[in-house]
């Protein structure tokens, strides 16, 4: 009882001394408050969540037809592609990139319409100089949206004309409705003879309307095949297959000239006529209607988030930073402990006392771990309630996390102080956990474009398993995941041991 | 501060037993073949120039190093046997100040209590008089880097001795300070060992072997001498040093018989023309031998007195004689 008492005094040296050497250092804590918090207020300031605008000169023929059509359409194609004129040649436009006064050169393709006749697509060459790949990559998105923008605009052209064609259709299926009642009449007398005449009239007429219907039939009935019919329309049938029964009726007609003696096989098969006819025009009627633009671009997309708030970027990055945070202060004041306490000659002092290294490491955690919760109070304490992040899971569990994420933080610096043999050596490897942490913990990147073998990295650093857990209990409102938690935790215990064994080789007699 | 009482007097009380005590740091000897013992309750003084092994030899018996040859005992346990118990009965100062400098003198001495397992409760009235010991009770409050180079090393002292320790280990305490506060140092070591204490002693200053009550010259990493000051001065010359003037020179014929004399130990030395400088057996039965001598010889006496040289100078005799009697035996196994 008496060794336990002796063993809990030993250990509580440690937490005095240590919390009293921090206080006496105001402006660390300052800094390592009010730092981050001041780091994150300028980020929510200062971020601008909106798609880069890209000043952009083009590079065509002046007399070419689509130099003029460039001209009209660049200014209002996207509100990131900012119009900066054309010119004729290619060197001064890519001089001007090389200044910097322009971001992007678009030279628009030689003869794009011989090209296109030949069968070929014809295509934009992009210039940039951009060195962040990011930056690069929006820039090739922005590229694909203006090609796909002066595609959509050149069908959208194709459409209007094919609507403005089907006007005169109109007029052919009035044409053959009226040589189909005059035929019926014909019939009906039995003037078998005018009754031919209008017949080939009629047959004449249709192979008018398969002509001048054929591409915007093409079309709808493309769209209808793709998108599919809602149920209120399964029994209509599309313009081809209206215009292909015609043409069997028709057809059939033609094949078997009207003769005495089948006049009323011919009404009928005229009756079924007339109605294809009417369902011809209905279907037309209703083609006009759609505007081009629906038609050239039948979808769009809209994206919605089952989370309960509306998240800024700001939002977003607080656990991870947070996170950052926390895991940094743990690894460098343990890192700094025990290499300092080896240079000032401390150590030797341990080694002549009856304090274990047992005991040692467990007063440097408990003092950091209180230092740390103590800081991490305060921090969230400015960013919950200073910048109004939300914070929608348990405050429990939150702190939970944050008592994890110091435990393990703590074993990675003690660690890096018991392998250190000077102070810049401690400082150094602490900074290269951070940058470590910053790349492969999910603080920018999503973990998800790693090479799965290079994610065994990023699920070494604890950082990795707190962003998730933190991003959850304060983004989602979830509870602990208790696989990551566990990770976490398992992490810290192999650091609590390694370093606990390190310390104990490094007091031994030598 | 306590009326201190050994708690654990070790078996035969010896405080430390070394026997062949040798540690080699790589292919070489930092300490070899050091043997002493050291009674509970006396000042042991460990004396040797920068680099003679000093430090080692106190790290191999406070357990830091594990000696590669030899054993030793302190407090009746061989270092690699120390228990929490044991360890509480020991006091180390190192030679470098290496208590916390963002520290208040109170708050390091508190540590220090704190890692020796003293309990908190009542600690304050058993810290203060530590304090009082090394006069920095008026300074308690300010912080170890914002004092002295020689409060730093009385907070040091504090520090070593706030468990009460039974065997300290001072290594060089005295370094680096102005002599009078050397002298403080001294008469708070003699306050120590009053209290029953056994104090082993580093030190460069070779004067402050007469403090103590055994010395130990510590030449590379050998033990060269060990004894009582008094005995270490005597042997370094042969016997103890009179100094004989006289109104008259002395001549070489008279200066031949003196150096015939029985109590006459070694060459005497001239110094001047009526000055000699003569080792004897014993200063007190010499001197009156030397004067009735001087008187039947047409000798006038100005003075005759005992010398007793300072230890400086008997280290440098001690480490010459150890030099030519390493010579000789090198000699000796060369032919």
């Amino acid at each position: 009882m008496s060794n336990l008492i002796h063993s809990l005094i030993r250990i509580s040296a440690f937490l005095g001394k240590e919390i009293a050497e921090v206080v006496r250092q105001p402006r660390l804590i300052l800094s390592l408050v009010l730092g981050p918090f001041l780091i994150l207020l300028l980020f929510g300031i200062g971020y601008k969540n909106e798609p880069r605008a890209v000043r952009t000169l083009f590079v065509a023929d002046p007399d070419s037809p689509l130099a003029q059509q460039i001209e009209e359409n660049a200014a209002s194609i996207s509100p990131q592609l900012i119009y900066s004129g054309v010119v004729p040649d290619e060197q001064t436009a890519l001089n001007r990139l090389r200044q910097g006064s322009v971001d992007l050169i678009a030279i628009a393709p030689q003869d794009a319409y011989q090209t296109i006749r030949n069968n070929k697509q014809a295509g934009f060459t992009l210039y940039h100089n951009e060195i962040d790949p990011a930056q690069a990559g929006y820039i090739e998105y922005l590229g694909q949206i203006y090609v796909d923008e002066v595609n959509r605009r050149v069908l959208i052209s194709m459409v209007q004309e094919g609507q403005t064609e089907t006007l005169d259709v109109q007029a052919e299926i009035k044409d053959a409705r009226s040589n189909a009642t005059r035929m019926r009449q014909a019939l009906q007398t039995g003037d078998v003879l005018t009754a031919r005449m209008y017949q080939q009239r009629l047959n004449a007429n249709v192979t008018n309307l398969s002509t001048v219907l054929g591409a915007s039939a093409a079309l709808l009935s493309g769209v209808e095949q793709n998108v599919g019919s809602s149920g209120e329309n399964t029994e209509n049938q599309d313009i081809i297959a209206v215009l292909a029964e015609l043409q069997q009726q028709t057809g059939d007609s033609a094949d078997n000239p009207v003769s005495q003696s089948d006049t009323s096989e011919e009404i009928s098969r005229l009756d079924k006529v007339d109605q294809d006819l009417n369902q011809l025009e209905e279907r037309l009627s209703e083609f006009q209607r759609i505007s081009p633009d629906v038609l050239v671009r039948p979808f769009t997309v809209e994206t919605r988030t089952i989370s309960t708030t509306q998240m800024t970027a700001v939002d977003f990055f607080t656990p991870s930073v947070i996170v950052l945070l926390l895991q940094h202060i743990g690894v460098t004041i343990a890192a700094l402990s025990i290499v300092r306490e080896r240079r000032s000659g401390t150590m030797e002092l341990f080694r002549v006392s009856p304090v274990s290294s047992l005991e040692t490491i467990l007063g440097k955690y408990l003092s950091y771990l209180v230092f740390g919760a103590f800081l991490a109070a305060i921090l969230s304490l400015l960013i919950f309630y200073g910048l109004r992040i939300p914070m929608l899971g348990a405050w429990q569990d939150y702190a939970l996390v944050c008592l994890a994420l110091l435990f393990t933080s703590l074993g990675l610096g003690f660690l890096i102080s018991l392998l250190a043999d000077t102070e810049s050596q401690a400082v150094q490897l602490a900074m290269i956990t951070l940058l470590l942490s910053v790349f492969f913990s999910g603080f920018i990147l999503d973990l998800r474009y790693f090479w799965e073998p290079v994610r065994i990295v990023s699920y070494a650093i604890p950082a990795t398993y707190a962003i998730n857990l933190l991003q959850n209990i304060i983004l989602r409102g979830k509870d602990i995941i208790p696989l990551f938690m566990g990770g976490l935790l398992a992490i810290g215990v192999v650091l609590f041991i390694t370093s606990w064994l390190l310390l104990r080789r490094s007091m031994a007699r030598r | 501060m306590s009326e201190h009482v050994v708690e654990a007097t070790p078996v035969g009380g010896l405080a430390i037993h070394a026997n062949n005590l040798t540690k080699k740091f790589l292919e070489e000897f930092a300490v070899k073949d050091v043997s002493f013992d050291i009674p509970v309750g006396k000042i042991f003084g460990f004396i040797g120039p920068s680099g003679s092994g000093k430090t080692t030899t106190i790290r191999l018996l406070t357990g830091i190093y594990e000696p590669t040859e030899g054993q030793v005992q302190v407090l009746g346990k061989a270092p690699k046997d120390f228990t929490a118990s044991i360890r509480e009965q020991i006091g180390y100062m190192p030679q470098m100040f290496v208590l916390y400098p963002d520290l208040s003198v109170w708050e390091n001495l508190n540590f220090a209590a704190s890692l020796y397992g003293m309990n908190p409760v009542g600690r304050r009235a058993k810290l203060t008089p530590w304090l009082d010991f090394v006069e920095l009770t008026d300074h308690k409050t300010k912080l170890a880097k914002n004092i002295s180079g020689g409060m730093q090393r009385r907070l040091a002292l504090a520090a070593t001795l706030v468990h009460d320790p039974a065997l300290v280990f001072l290594d060089e305490p005295t370094a680096g300070i102005d002599p009078v506060l050397r002298s403080k140092f001294w008469d708070r070591f003699r306050d120590l060992q009053s209290q029953g204490r056994t104090l082993f002693i580093t030190t460069q200053y070779v004067g402050e072997a007469v403090h103590c009550d055994i010395v130990g010259v510590l030449v590379a990493g050998q033990l060269v001498a060990l004894d009582t000051p008094e005995a270490l001065r005597k042997r370094a010359y042969g016997g103890e040093i009179v100094d004989l003037e006289t109104k008259e020179p002395i001549t070489f014929e008279k200066m031949f018989q003196i150096q015939n004399m029985d109590f006459v130990k070694g060459r005497i030395r001239p110094v001047g023309t009526n000055r000699l400088r003569i080792i004897v057996d014993e200063a007190s039965t010499a001197i009156p031998d030397l004067i009735s001598w001087c008187n039947e010889n047409g000798l006038s006496t100005e003075s005759v007195s005992e010398y007793v040289p300072p230890f400086d100078d008997v280290f440098v005799q001690i480490i010459e004689t150890e030099q030519e009697k390493q010579g000789a035996q090198s000699g000796a196994a060369d032919e």
